[in-house]
Protein backbone atom coordinates (compact mmCIF):
# COMPACT_ATOMS: atom_id res chain seq x y z
CA UNK A 1 0.00 0.00 0.00
CA UNK A 2 1.05 3.52 -1.15
CA UNK A 3 0.50 7.04 1.06
CA UNK A 4 -2.17 7.80 -1.10
CA UNK A 5 -4.08 4.57 -0.18
CA UNK A 6 -3.26 5.04 3.60
CA UNK A 7 -4.66 8.48 3.25
CA UNK A 8 -7.85 7.23 1.82
CA UNK A 9 -8.16 4.68 4.58
CA UNK A 10 -7.31 7.66 7.44
CA UNK A 11 -10.25 9.65 5.73
CA UNK A 12 -12.54 7.31 5.76
CA UNK A 13 -12.14 6.25 9.04
CA UNK A 14 -12.11 9.99 10.35
CA UNK A 15 -15.59 10.67 8.67
CA UNK A 16 -16.98 7.67 9.75
CA UNK A 17 -16.17 8.61 13.55
CA UNK A 18 -17.03 12.31 12.88
CA UNK A 19 -20.44 11.12 11.31
CA UNK A 20 -21.47 8.91 13.68
CA UNK A 21 -20.53 10.58 16.38
CA UNK A 22 -22.97 13.93 15.11
CA UNK A 23 -25.77 11.72 15.37
CA UNK A 24 -25.82 11.93 19.14
CA UNK A 25 -27.81 15.02 18.90
CA UNK A 26 -30.71 13.24 18.68
CA UNK A 27 -31.20 10.43 20.91
CA UNK A 28 -31.34 12.26 24.47
CA UNK A 29 -33.78 9.69 24.95
CA UNK A 30 -33.87 5.70 25.21
CA UNK A 31 -36.26 5.46 22.21
CA UNK A 32 -34.36 7.88 20.42
CA UNK A 33 -30.92 6.16 21.23
CA UNK A 34 -32.18 2.47 20.55
CA UNK A 35 -34.95 3.16 17.94
CA UNK A 36 -34.59 6.41 16.40
CA UNK A 37 -37.91 7.30 17.43
CA UNK A 38 -39.21 4.88 15.22
CA UNK A 39 -38.39 7.65 12.39
CA UNK A 40 -36.10 6.34 9.81
CA UNK A 41 -37.18 5.92 5.88
CA UNK A 42 -37.46 2.62 4.75
CA UNK A 43 -34.07 2.53 1.99
CA UNK A 44 -32.02 4.02 5.10
CA UNK A 45 -33.49 0.88 7.13
CA UNK A 46 -33.18 -1.23 4.12
CA UNK A 47 -29.15 -0.46 3.51
CA UNK A 48 -28.70 -1.11 7.39
CA UNK A 49 -30.16 -4.10 7.19
CA UNK A 50 -28.43 -5.20 4.29
CA UNK A 51 -24.64 -3.47 5.56
CA UNK A 52 -24.81 -5.14 8.74
CA UNK A 53 -25.51 -8.34 7.24
CA UNK A 54 -22.18 -7.77 5.20
CA UNK A 55 -19.42 -8.55 6.83
CA UNK A 56 -15.47 -8.57 6.04
CA UNK A 57 -15.52 -11.82 5.33
CA UNK A 58 -18.09 -11.45 2.47
CA UNK A 59 -16.15 -9.29 0.59
CA UNK A 60 -12.82 -11.14 1.31
CA UNK A 61 -13.57 -15.07 2.10
CA UNK A 62 -16.56 -14.80 -0.41
CA UNK A 63 -14.63 -13.17 -3.37
CA UNK A 64 -11.66 -16.44 -2.22
CA UNK A 65 -14.60 -18.70 -2.18
CA UNK A 66 -15.84 -17.38 -5.75
CA UNK A 67 -12.03 -17.80 -6.98
CA UNK A 68 -11.50 -21.51 -5.50
CA UNK A 69 -15.02 -22.86 -5.53
CA UNK A 70 -17.22 -20.96 -8.28
CA UNK A 71 -20.42 -19.45 -8.10
CA UNK A 72 -22.61 -22.63 -5.59
CA UNK A 73 -22.24 -20.54 -2.48
CA UNK A 74 -24.89 -18.41 -4.22
CA UNK A 75 -27.52 -21.28 -3.34
CA UNK A 76 -26.61 -20.82 0.23
CA UNK A 77 -29.15 -17.29 0.11
CA UNK A 78 -31.86 -18.87 -2.65
CA UNK A 79 -34.12 -18.85 0.90
CA UNK A 80 -33.72 -15.23 1.73
CA UNK A 81 -36.63 -13.84 -0.82
CA UNK A 82 -38.97 -16.20 0.06
CA UNK A 83 -38.04 -15.51 3.93
CA UNK A 84 -38.40 -11.41 3.40
CA UNK A 85 -41.60 -11.80 2.23
CA UNK A 86 -42.73 -14.29 4.71
CA UNK A 87 -41.34 -11.91 7.31
CA UNK A 88 -42.98 -8.79 5.79
CA UNK A 89 -46.61 -10.23 6.15
CA UNK A 90 -46.43 -12.51 9.58
CA UNK A 91 -43.39 -11.14 11.90
CA UNK A 92 -42.69 -7.90 11.22
CA UNK A 93 -46.37 -6.60 11.48
CA UNK A 94 -46.58 -8.19 15.12
CA UNK A 95 -43.34 -6.78 16.11
CA UNK A 96 -43.75 -3.50 14.37
CA UNK A 97 -47.41 -2.88 16.10
CA UNK A 98 -46.29 -3.93 19.41
CA UNK A 99 -44.17 -0.95 20.21
CA UNK A 100 -41.47 -2.91 21.46
CA UNK A 101 -38.05 -2.61 22.01
CA UNK A 102 -36.66 -6.60 21.56
CA UNK A 103 -38.01 -9.04 19.83
CA UNK A 104 -37.86 -10.99 23.12
CA UNK A 105 -40.31 -8.40 24.50
CA UNK A 106 -42.64 -9.39 22.63
CA UNK A 107 -42.49 -13.03 23.73
CA UNK A 108 -42.98 -11.85 27.68
CA UNK A 109 -46.22 -10.43 26.45
CA UNK A 110 -46.90 -13.41 24.29
CA UNK A 111 -45.89 -16.05 26.87
CA UNK A 112 -44.14 -15.38 29.93
CA UNK A 113 -40.65 -13.88 31.36
CA UNK A 114 -38.85 -17.16 31.54
CA UNK A 115 -39.37 -17.78 27.48
CA UNK A 116 -38.44 -14.27 27.06
CA UNK A 117 -35.30 -14.28 29.25
CA UNK A 118 -33.96 -17.68 27.91
CA UNK A 119 -33.93 -16.27 24.41
CA UNK A 120 -32.68 -13.19 25.06
CA UNK A 121 -29.87 -14.60 27.29
CA UNK A 122 -28.78 -17.26 24.43
CA UNK A 123 -29.04 -14.22 22.14
CA UNK A 124 -26.20 -12.52 24.22
CA UNK A 125 -24.12 -14.94 24.49
CA UNK A 126 -24.03 -16.17 20.89
CA UNK A 127 -24.38 -12.66 19.51
CA UNK A 128 -21.29 -11.59 22.02
CA UNK A 129 -19.08 -14.16 21.06
CA UNK A 130 -20.02 -13.81 17.15
CA UNK A 131 -18.98 -10.41 17.40
CA UNK A 132 -15.40 -11.00 18.37
CA UNK A 133 -15.19 -13.42 15.45
CA UNK A 134 -16.64 -10.57 13.34
CA UNK A 135 -13.48 -8.81 14.32
CA UNK A 136 -11.20 -11.41 14.58
CA UNK A 137 -11.81 -12.51 11.07
CA UNK A 138 -10.48 -9.57 8.86
CA UNK A 139 -7.62 -8.92 12.00
CA UNK A 140 -6.13 -12.34 11.48
CA UNK A 141 -5.94 -11.43 7.65
CA UNK A 142 -4.68 -7.69 8.07
CA UNK A 143 -1.97 -8.70 10.34
CA UNK A 144 -0.73 -11.56 8.19
CA UNK A 145 -0.65 -9.47 5.09
CA UNK A 146 0.92 -6.46 6.85
CA UNK A 147 2.59 -7.82 9.10
CA UNK A 148 0.63 -5.97 12.33
CA UNK A 149 0.53 -7.34 15.72
CA UNK A 150 -3.22 -8.56 15.49
CA UNK A 151 -4.28 -6.38 18.65
CA UNK A 152 -3.57 -3.46 16.16
CA UNK A 153 -5.59 -4.75 13.57
CA UNK A 154 -8.56 -5.53 16.43
CA UNK A 155 -8.23 -1.90 17.48
CA UNK A 156 -8.44 -0.20 13.92
CA UNK A 157 -12.02 -1.97 13.34
CA UNK A 158 -13.03 -2.04 17.40
CA UNK A 159 -12.33 0.99 18.86
CA UNK A 160 -13.35 3.95 16.09
CA UNK A 161 -16.61 1.01 15.93
CA UNK A 162 -17.20 1.21 19.97
CA UNK A 163 -16.73 5.29 19.99
CA UNK A 164 -19.86 6.22 17.03
CA UNK A 165 -22.26 3.29 18.39
CA UNK A 166 -21.76 4.66 22.21
CA UNK A 167 -22.41 8.06 21.54
CA UNK A 168 -24.42 8.00 18.57
CA UNK A 169 -26.98 5.06 19.18
CA UNK A 170 -28.78 3.62 16.08
CA UNK A 171 -28.73 6.79 14.38
CA UNK A 172 -24.95 6.42 13.82
CA UNK A 173 -25.40 2.95 13.16
CA UNK A 174 -28.02 3.40 10.52
CA UNK A 175 -26.76 6.37 8.88
CA UNK A 176 -22.97 5.46 9.07
CA UNK A 177 -24.53 2.02 7.26
CA UNK A 178 -25.89 3.91 4.75
CA UNK A 179 -22.42 5.33 3.55
CA UNK A 180 -21.00 2.16 4.48
CA UNK A 181 -22.44 0.01 2.06
CA UNK A 182 -22.31 2.29 -0.73
CA UNK A 183 -18.96 2.56 -0.56
CA UNK A 184 -18.44 -1.23 -0.20
CA UNK A 185 -20.32 -1.56 -3.70
CA UNK A 186 -18.48 1.40 -4.93
CA UNK A 187 -15.36 -0.40 -4.02
CA UNK A 188 -17.02 -3.73 -5.69
CA UNK A 189 -17.92 -2.21 -9.51
CA UNK A 190 -14.39 -1.07 -9.49
CA UNK A 191 -12.94 -4.32 -8.65
CA UNK A 192 -14.86 -5.81 -11.55
CA UNK A 193 -13.97 -3.05 -14.09
CA UNK A 194 -10.45 -2.96 -13.27
CA UNK A 195 -10.57 -7.21 -13.51
CA UNK A 196 -12.18 -6.96 -16.89
CA UNK A 197 -9.79 -4.27 -18.48
CA UNK A 198 -6.52 -6.12 -17.22
CA UNK A 199 -7.69 -9.54 -18.29
CA UNK A 200 -5.32 -10.45 -21.97
CA UNK A 201 -8.48 -12.11 -23.00
CA UNK A 202 -12.09 -11.80 -24.39
CA UNK A 203 -15.22 -11.63 -21.22
CA UNK A 204 -16.29 -14.34 -23.36
CA UNK A 205 -13.48 -16.58 -22.98
CA UNK A 206 -12.41 -15.47 -20.13
CA UNK A 207 -16.11 -16.54 -18.88
CA UNK A 208 -15.28 -20.36 -21.11
CA UNK A 209 -11.65 -20.70 -18.98
CA UNK A 210 -13.98 -20.33 -15.57
CA UNK A 211 -16.61 -22.67 -17.17
CA UNK A 212 -14.23 -25.30 -17.75
CA UNK A 213 -12.91 -25.36 -14.56
CA UNK A 214 -16.16 -25.67 -12.99
CA UNK A 215 -16.79 -21.93 -11.14
CA UNK A 216 -19.83 -20.83 -12.98
CA UNK A 217 -21.64 -23.68 -11.43
CA UNK A 218 -24.54 -21.94 -9.67
CA UNK A 219 -27.22 -24.63 -9.67
CA UNK A 220 -26.83 -28.40 -7.34
CA UNK A 221 -30.09 -30.14 -7.57
CA UNK A 222 -28.73 -32.90 -5.82
CA UNK A 223 -30.52 -33.80 -2.71
CA UNK A 224 -27.73 -34.77 0.00
CA UNK A 225 -28.10 -33.52 3.50
CA UNK A 226 -24.41 -33.93 4.06
CA UNK A 227 -23.83 -31.06 1.56
CA UNK A 228 -23.65 -27.35 2.82
CA UNK A 229 -24.84 -25.87 -1.11
CA UNK A 230 -26.70 -27.06 -2.95
CA UNK A 231 -30.50 -25.60 -4.44
CA UNK A 232 -32.61 -27.47 -1.83
CA UNK A 233 -30.51 -26.65 1.25
CA UNK A 234 -30.75 -22.94 0.13
CA UNK A 235 -33.92 -22.97 -0.44
CA UNK A 236 -35.43 -24.98 2.76
CA UNK A 237 -32.72 -24.99 5.22
CA UNK A 238 -31.93 -21.55 3.86
CA UNK A 239 -35.53 -20.19 4.39
CA UNK A 240 -35.64 -21.55 7.64
CA UNK A 241 -31.86 -19.89 8.97
CA UNK A 242 -32.57 -16.40 6.97
CA UNK A 243 -36.45 -16.34 8.78
CA UNK A 244 -34.43 -16.90 12.08
CA UNK A 245 -31.65 -14.28 11.32
CA UNK A 246 -33.65 -11.63 10.06
CA UNK A 247 -37.35 -12.16 12.42
CA UNK A 248 -35.43 -13.04 15.33
CA UNK A 249 -32.19 -12.07 15.75
CA UNK A 250 -32.41 -8.41 17.84
CA UNK A 251 -29.30 -7.27 15.54
CA UNK A 252 -31.17 -7.99 12.82
CA UNK A 253 -34.88 -6.88 14.18
CA UNK A 254 -33.80 -3.85 15.74
CA UNK A 255 -32.93 -2.44 12.33
CA UNK A 256 -36.58 -2.46 10.56
CA UNK A 257 -38.33 -1.38 13.86
CA UNK A 258 -36.62 1.99 13.77
CA UNK A 259 -38.96 2.35 10.60
CA UNK A 260 -41.41 5.01 10.24
CA UNK A 261 -44.37 2.36 9.95
CA UNK A 262 -44.93 -1.11 9.19
CA UNK A 263 -45.02 -0.91 5.46
CA UNK A 264 -41.87 1.03 5.86
CA UNK A 265 -40.25 -2.03 7.83
CA UNK A 266 -41.70 -4.73 5.30
CA UNK A 267 -40.37 -2.50 2.09
CA UNK A 268 -37.01 -2.33 4.08
CA UNK A 269 -36.78 -5.93 3.87
CA UNK A 270 -37.91 -6.52 0.77
CA UNK A 271 -34.94 -4.20 -0.67
CA UNK A 272 -33.01 -6.58 0.39
CA UNK A 273 -34.43 -9.57 -0.59
CA UNK A 274 -34.15 -7.63 -3.83
CA UNK A 275 -30.82 -7.14 -3.99
CA UNK A 276 -29.18 -9.35 -1.73
CA UNK A 277 -28.79 -13.15 -4.80
CA UNK A 278 -27.34 -10.16 -7.47
CA UNK A 279 -25.04 -8.75 -4.75
CA UNK A 280 -23.81 -11.90 -3.55
CA UNK A 281 -23.42 -13.07 -7.14
CA UNK A 282 -21.69 -10.17 -8.19
CA UNK A 283 -19.15 -10.45 -5.32
CA UNK A 284 -18.92 -14.76 -6.56
CA UNK A 285 -18.22 -13.31 -10.12
CA UNK A 286 -15.56 -11.24 -8.97
CA UNK A 287 -13.63 -14.04 -7.19
CA UNK A 288 -14.35 -16.03 -10.64
CA UNK A 289 -12.71 -13.53 -12.31
CA UNK A 290 -9.70 -13.55 -9.83
CA UNK A 291 -9.67 -17.24 -10.63
CA UNK A 292 -8.99 -16.34 -14.65
CA UNK A 293 -6.90 -13.56 -14.07
CA UNK A 294 -4.43 -15.49 -11.76
CA UNK A 295 -4.57 -17.97 -14.96
CA UNK A 296 -2.40 -15.68 -17.01
CA UNK A 297 -0.55 -14.30 -14.04
CA UNK A 298 1.72 -16.00 -11.53
CA UNK A 299 -0.31 -16.36 -8.34
CA UNK A 300 1.70 -17.99 -5.06
CA UNK A 301 1.40 -21.60 -4.10
CA UNK A 302 0.42 -20.27 -0.34
CA UNK A 303 -1.70 -17.12 -0.71
CA UNK A 304 -1.42 -17.11 3.52
CA UNK A 305 2.07 -15.05 3.97
CA UNK A 306 2.39 -16.17 7.48
CA UNK A 307 1.80 -20.42 6.61
CA UNK A 308 4.34 -19.88 3.61
CA UNK A 309 7.07 -18.39 5.68
CA UNK A 310 6.54 -21.09 8.39
CA UNK A 311 6.39 -23.57 5.74
CA UNK A 312 9.56 -22.20 3.82
CA UNK A 313 11.65 -22.41 6.97
CA UNK A 314 10.22 -25.99 8.08
CA UNK A 315 10.60 -27.77 5.09
CA UNK A 316 12.53 -26.18 2.85
CA UNK A 317 13.43 -28.91 0.13
CA UNK A 318 9.68 -30.16 0.48
CA UNK A 319 8.58 -26.97 -0.65
CA UNK A 320 10.69 -26.12 -3.43
CA UNK A 321 10.14 -29.62 -5.07
CA UNK A 322 6.01 -28.49 -4.53
CA UNK A 323 6.76 -24.95 -5.64
CA UNK A 324 8.96 -26.04 -8.83
CA UNK A 325 5.85 -28.34 -9.88
CA UNK A 326 3.43 -25.61 -9.27
CA UNK A 327 5.33 -23.41 -11.32
CA UNK A 328 5.19 -25.93 -14.09
CA UNK A 329 2.03 -26.47 -13.75
CA UNK A 330 1.05 -23.27 -13.85
CA UNK A 331 3.03 -22.14 -17.04
CA UNK A 332 0.97 -25.41 -18.99
CA UNK A 333 -2.28 -24.12 -17.67
CA UNK A 334 -1.68 -20.76 -19.01
CA UNK A 335 -0.37 -21.97 -22.50
CA UNK A 336 -3.89 -23.83 -22.51
CA UNK A 337 -5.56 -20.95 -21.55
CA UNK A 338 -4.13 -19.02 -24.61
CA UNK A 339 -5.20 -21.80 -26.31
CA UNK A 340 -8.59 -21.69 -25.44
CA UNK A 341 -8.87 -17.70 -26.49
CA UNK A 342 -7.60 -19.01 -29.95
CA UNK A 343 -10.64 -21.48 -30.59
CA UNK A 344 -12.76 -22.38 -27.57
CA UNK A 345 -13.01 -26.39 -28.86
CA UNK A 346 -14.03 -29.45 -26.80
CA UNK A 347 -10.17 -30.33 -27.02
CA UNK A 348 -9.15 -26.81 -25.95
CA UNK A 349 -11.38 -26.79 -23.23
CA UNK A 350 -10.33 -30.57 -22.31
CA UNK A 351 -7.03 -30.04 -21.94
CA UNK A 352 -7.19 -26.49 -19.88
CA UNK A 353 -9.69 -28.35 -17.67
CA UNK A 354 -6.41 -31.20 -17.33
CA UNK A 355 -3.81 -28.43 -16.67
CA UNK A 356 -5.83 -26.68 -14.01
CA UNK A 357 -5.99 -30.12 -12.38
CA UNK A 358 -2.33 -30.61 -12.44
CA UNK A 359 -2.12 -26.44 -10.95
CA UNK A 360 -4.93 -27.43 -7.91
CA UNK A 361 -3.07 -31.14 -7.02
CA UNK A 362 0.01 -29.13 -6.39
CA UNK A 363 -1.96 -26.52 -4.40
CA UNK A 364 -3.77 -29.19 -2.13
CA UNK A 365 -0.55 -30.84 -1.44
CA UNK A 366 1.09 -27.76 -0.31
CA UNK A 367 -2.23 -26.88 1.77
CA UNK A 368 -1.70 -30.35 3.17
CA UNK A 369 2.30 -29.54 4.41
CA UNK A 370 1.43 -26.48 5.80
CA UNK A 371 -1.36 -28.17 7.54
CA UNK A 372 1.13 -30.18 9.21
CA UNK A 373 3.67 -27.22 9.60
CA UNK A 374 1.21 -25.05 11.09
CA UNK A 375 -0.90 -27.10 12.79
CA UNK A 376 -4.32 -25.22 12.13
CA UNK A 377 -6.41 -25.51 9.26
CA UNK A 378 -4.41 -24.00 6.42
CA UNK A 379 -7.29 -23.27 4.07
CA UNK A 380 -6.45 -20.03 2.51
CA UNK A 381 -9.55 -19.04 0.87
CA UNK A 382 -9.72 -15.48 2.93
CA UNK A 383 -6.08 -14.51 1.46
CA UNK A 384 -6.48 -15.14 -2.13
CA UNK A 385 -8.07 -11.73 -2.80
CA UNK A 386 -6.16 -9.59 -0.06
CA UNK A 387 -2.95 -11.21 -1.76
CA UNK A 388 -4.91 -9.49 -5.69
CA UNK A 389 -5.86 -6.27 -3.92
CA UNK A 390 -2.32 -5.36 -2.63
CA UNK A 391 -0.55 -6.97 -6.08
CA UNK A 392 -2.66 -5.97 -8.92
CA UNK A 393 -4.71 -3.44 -8.32
CA UNK A 394 -3.70 0.51 -9.56
CA UNK A 395 -2.51 2.67 -6.36
CA UNK A 396 -5.66 4.38 -4.95
CA UNK A 397 -8.18 1.38 -5.57
CA UNK A 398 -6.23 -0.40 -3.28
CA UNK A 399 -7.03 2.08 -0.34
CA UNK A 400 -10.91 2.10 -1.11
CA UNK A 401 -10.81 -1.95 -1.21
CA UNK A 402 -8.96 -1.68 2.20
CA UNK A 403 -11.57 1.31 3.55
CA UNK A 404 -14.69 -0.97 1.97
CA UNK A 405 -13.44 -3.97 4.29
CA UNK A 406 -13.04 -1.95 7.09
CA UNK A 407 -16.69 -0.54 6.47
CA UNK A 408 -18.31 -4.27 5.98
CA UNK A 409 -16.71 -4.84 9.38
CA UNK A 410 -17.71 -1.75 11.09
CA UNK A 411 -20.87 -1.70 10.08
CA UNK A 412 -21.80 -5.81 11.47
CA UNK A 413 -20.15 -4.55 14.61
CA UNK A 414 -22.24 -1.55 14.89
CA UNK A 415 -25.44 -3.10 14.58
CA UNK A 416 -24.68 -6.24 16.49
CA UNK A 417 -23.27 -3.83 19.55
CA UNK A 418 -26.30 -1.44 19.66
CA UNK A 419 -28.36 -4.29 19.70
CA UNK A 420 -26.88 -6.32 22.07
CA UNK A 421 -27.00 -3.20 24.22
CA UNK A 422 -30.37 -2.54 24.11
CA UNK A 423 -31.51 -6.31 24.91
CA UNK A 424 -29.10 -6.29 28.35
CA UNK A 425 -30.72 -2.77 28.95
CA UNK A 426 -34.32 -3.26 28.46
CA UNK A 427 -34.93 -7.39 28.73
CA UNK A 428 -32.37 -7.64 31.89
CA UNK A 429 -31.45 -4.55 33.45
CA UNK A 430 -34.69 -2.90 33.15
CA UNK A 431 -36.56 -6.18 33.07
CA UNK A 432 -34.94 -7.39 36.54
CA UNK A 433 -32.62 -5.03 38.12
CA UNK A 434 -34.31 -1.20 38.04
CA UNK A 435 -38.04 -1.44 36.45
CA UNK A 436 -38.29 2.18 37.37
CA UNK A 437 -35.57 4.87 36.80
CA UNK A 438 -35.40 8.36 34.56
CA UNK A 439 -34.53 8.11 31.27
CA UNK A 440 -31.38 9.44 31.79
CA UNK A 441 -30.30 6.57 33.52
CA UNK A 442 -31.36 4.17 31.34
CA UNK A 443 -29.24 5.94 28.62
CA UNK A 444 -26.45 6.32 30.90
CA UNK A 445 -26.77 2.35 31.25
CA UNK A 446 -27.53 1.81 27.75
CA UNK A 447 -23.81 3.92 26.70
CA UNK A 448 -22.07 2.12 29.52
CA UNK A 449 -23.51 -1.77 28.24
CA UNK A 450 -22.53 -0.51 24.50
CA UNK A 451 -19.36 0.11 25.48
CA UNK A 452 -18.64 -3.45 27.58
CA UNK A 453 -19.93 -5.43 25.07
CA UNK A 454 -17.39 -3.80 22.50
CA UNK A 455 -14.73 -4.24 24.98
CA UNK A 456 -15.88 -7.77 25.61
CA UNK A 457 -15.93 -8.35 21.86
CA UNK A 458 -12.91 -7.24 21.37
CA UNK A 459 -10.94 -9.39 23.73
CA UNK A 460 -13.07 -12.80 22.56
CA UNK A 461 -11.72 -11.09 18.65
CA UNK A 462 -8.01 -11.37 20.44
CA UNK A 463 -8.72 -15.07 21.88
CA UNK A 464 -10.66 -16.03 18.54
CA UNK A 465 -7.82 -15.60 16.60
CA UNK A 466 -5.17 -17.45 18.72
CA UNK A 467 -7.49 -20.57 19.06
CA UNK A 468 -8.28 -20.91 15.79
CA UNK A 469 -11.24 -23.18 15.92
CA UNK A 470 -13.03 -20.88 18.14
CA UNK A 471 -14.86 -19.48 15.19
CA UNK A 472 -16.38 -22.89 14.10
CA UNK A 473 -17.22 -23.84 17.55
CA UNK A 474 -19.50 -19.76 18.10
CA UNK A 475 -20.99 -21.04 14.83
CA UNK A 476 -21.87 -24.39 15.79
CA UNK A 477 -23.63 -23.15 19.37
CA UNK A 478 -24.97 -20.69 16.96
CA UNK A 479 -27.24 -23.54 14.74
CA UNK A 480 -28.03 -25.36 18.30
CA UNK A 481 -31.01 -22.33 18.83
CA UNK A 482 -30.97 -20.55 15.91
CA UNK A 483 -34.09 -22.35 14.59
CA UNK A 484 -35.71 -22.99 17.66
CA UNK A 485 -35.79 -19.30 18.57
CA UNK A 486 -37.38 -19.29 14.97
CA UNK A 487 -39.89 -22.11 16.56
CA UNK A 488 -40.73 -19.90 19.14
CA UNK A 489 -41.71 -17.05 17.45
CA UNK A 490 -43.62 -18.91 15.16
CA UNK A 491 -45.70 -20.47 18.55
CA UNK A 492 -46.21 -16.70 19.33
CA UNK A 493 -48.44 -16.55 15.69
CA UNK A 494 -50.80 -19.44 16.85
CA UNK A 495 -53.32 -19.00 19.09
CA UNK A 496 -53.61 -21.73 20.97
CA UNK A 497 -49.94 -22.23 22.26
CA UNK A 498 -49.12 -21.71 26.09
CA UNK A 499 -46.31 -20.09 27.61
CA UNK A 500 -45.57 -23.81 28.92
CA UNK A 501 -45.56 -25.31 25.18
CA UNK A 502 -43.38 -22.14 24.19
CA UNK A 503 -40.85 -22.71 26.82
CA UNK A 504 -40.47 -26.47 26.86
CA UNK A 505 -40.50 -26.59 23.08
CA UNK A 506 -37.66 -24.12 23.15
CA UNK A 507 -35.73 -26.73 25.43
CA UNK A 508 -36.90 -29.70 23.56
CA UNK A 509 -35.92 -28.03 19.58
CA UNK A 510 -32.08 -27.43 21.07
CA UNK A 511 -32.02 -30.51 22.29
CA UNK A 512 -33.33 -32.10 19.06
CA UNK A 513 -30.60 -30.64 17.41
CA UNK A 514 -27.85 -31.64 19.92
CA UNK A 515 -28.74 -35.11 19.29
CA UNK A 516 -28.81 -34.58 15.83
CA UNK A 517 -25.34 -32.92 16.08
CA UNK A 518 -24.20 -35.36 17.94
CA UNK A 519 -25.86 -39.30 16.16
CA UNK A 520 -25.53 -37.91 12.51
CA UNK A 521 -22.71 -35.04 12.79
CA UNK A 522 -22.43 -35.52 8.57
CA UNK A 523 -26.20 -33.75 8.43
CA UNK A 524 -25.24 -30.03 7.20
CA UNK A 525 -25.75 -27.32 9.79
CA UNK A 526 -28.13 -25.59 7.49
CA UNK A 527 -30.77 -28.27 8.20
CA UNK A 528 -30.42 -27.71 11.83
CA UNK A 529 -32.61 -24.55 11.38
CA UNK A 530 -35.72 -26.64 9.98
CA UNK A 531 -35.02 -29.44 12.86
CA UNK A 532 -34.69 -26.95 15.89
CA UNK A 533 -38.23 -24.71 14.74
CA UNK A 534 -40.10 -28.12 13.13
CA UNK A 535 -39.72 -29.37 16.86
CA UNK A 536 -40.31 -26.26 18.97
CA UNK A 537 -43.76 -25.90 16.98
CA UNK A 538 -44.77 -29.81 17.16
CA UNK A 539 -43.55 -30.05 21.41
CA UNK A 540 -44.61 -26.49 22.16
CA UNK A 541 -48.24 -27.30 20.36
CA UNK A 542 -48.47 -30.85 22.06
CA UNK A 543 -48.00 -29.55 25.47
CA UNK A 544 -50.26 -26.18 24.79
CA UNK A 545 -52.91 -29.01 23.90
CA UNK A 546 -52.38 -30.94 26.95
CA UNK A 547 -52.76 -27.44 29.18
CA UNK A 548 -55.81 -27.01 27.91
CA UNK B 1 -51.18 -6.86 28.51
CA UNK B 2 -52.95 -7.87 25.58
CA UNK B 3 -52.06 -11.55 23.83
CA UNK B 4 -53.53 -10.71 20.33
CA UNK B 5 -51.18 -9.62 18.17
CA UNK B 6 -51.64 -6.30 15.85
CA UNK B 7 -53.59 -6.76 12.77
CA UNK B 8 -51.00 -6.50 9.57
CA UNK B 9 -51.79 -4.21 7.29
CA UNK B 10 -52.71 -6.34 3.83
CA UNK B 11 -53.97 -3.88 1.65
CA UNK B 12 -50.79 -1.61 0.95
CA UNK B 13 -50.51 -1.42 -2.79
CA UNK B 14 -47.02 -0.33 -2.77
CA UNK B 15 -45.64 -3.93 -1.08
CA UNK B 16 -47.77 -5.66 -3.66
CA UNK B 17 -45.90 -3.71 -6.21
CA UNK B 18 -42.87 -4.00 -4.38
CA UNK B 19 -43.16 -7.58 -3.94
CA UNK B 20 -43.61 -8.22 -7.57
CA UNK B 21 -40.33 -5.99 -8.47
CA UNK B 22 -38.48 -8.78 -5.99
CA UNK B 23 -39.83 -11.76 -7.54
CA UNK B 24 -38.78 -10.72 -11.08
CA UNK B 25 -35.41 -9.42 -10.04
CA UNK B 26 -34.46 -13.30 -8.32
CA UNK B 27 -36.24 -14.63 -11.11
CA UNK B 28 -34.12 -12.36 -14.09
CA UNK B 29 -31.19 -13.32 -11.67
CA UNK B 30 -31.42 -16.93 -11.52
CA UNK B 31 -32.19 -17.43 -14.94
CA UNK B 32 -28.86 -15.28 -16.19
CA UNK B 33 -26.77 -18.16 -13.43
CA UNK B 34 -28.66 -20.92 -15.04
CA UNK B 35 -28.10 -19.60 -18.77
CA UNK B 36 -23.98 -18.74 -17.36
CA UNK B 37 -23.95 -22.42 -15.90
CA UNK B 38 -25.40 -23.97 -19.57
CA UNK B 39 -23.48 -21.82 -21.89
CA UNK B 40 -19.82 -21.93 -20.48
CA UNK B 41 -19.93 -25.54 -17.92
CA UNK B 42 -19.17 -28.24 -20.66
Amino acid sequence: MRALDWVIVAVYLVYVLVDGVRRAKGTREIEGYFLANRSLPWWAVGLSVMATQLSAITLIGTTGQGATDGLRFVQFYFGLPLAMVILGVTLVPFLHGARVFTAYEYLERRFDARTRSLTSFLFLVARGMSCGTIIAAPAVVFSAIFGWSLLWGVALMGVPTVIYTMIGGVQAVTWVDVKQMALIVFALIAVMVTLLMQLPVAPDHALALAGAAGRLRAFDFSFDLTNDFTFWSGLVGGTFLMLSYFGTDQSQVQRYITAKSVDQARSSLLMSAYWKIPLQALVLLTGVLVFVFFVFQRPPLLFNPAAEQAVRAAEPAMYGVLDERYRTALRERETAAHAVAVEASAASLEAFRAREADVSAAREEALGLARRVTGTSAQDVNYVMPYFVLHFLPVGLIGIFVAAVLAAAMSSIAAELNSLATVTVIDFYRRWVRPEAPDAHYLLVSKAATGFWGLFACVVATFAATLGSLIVVVNRFGSFFYGSILGVFLLAMIPRARATGAFFGLIAGMAAVGVVNVGAPSVSWLWHNVIGAVTVVAVGLGLSVRRV
Amino acid sequence: MSDTPPQPDHDSRLFRRTLLSVMAMQVATLLLLWLLQIRYTR
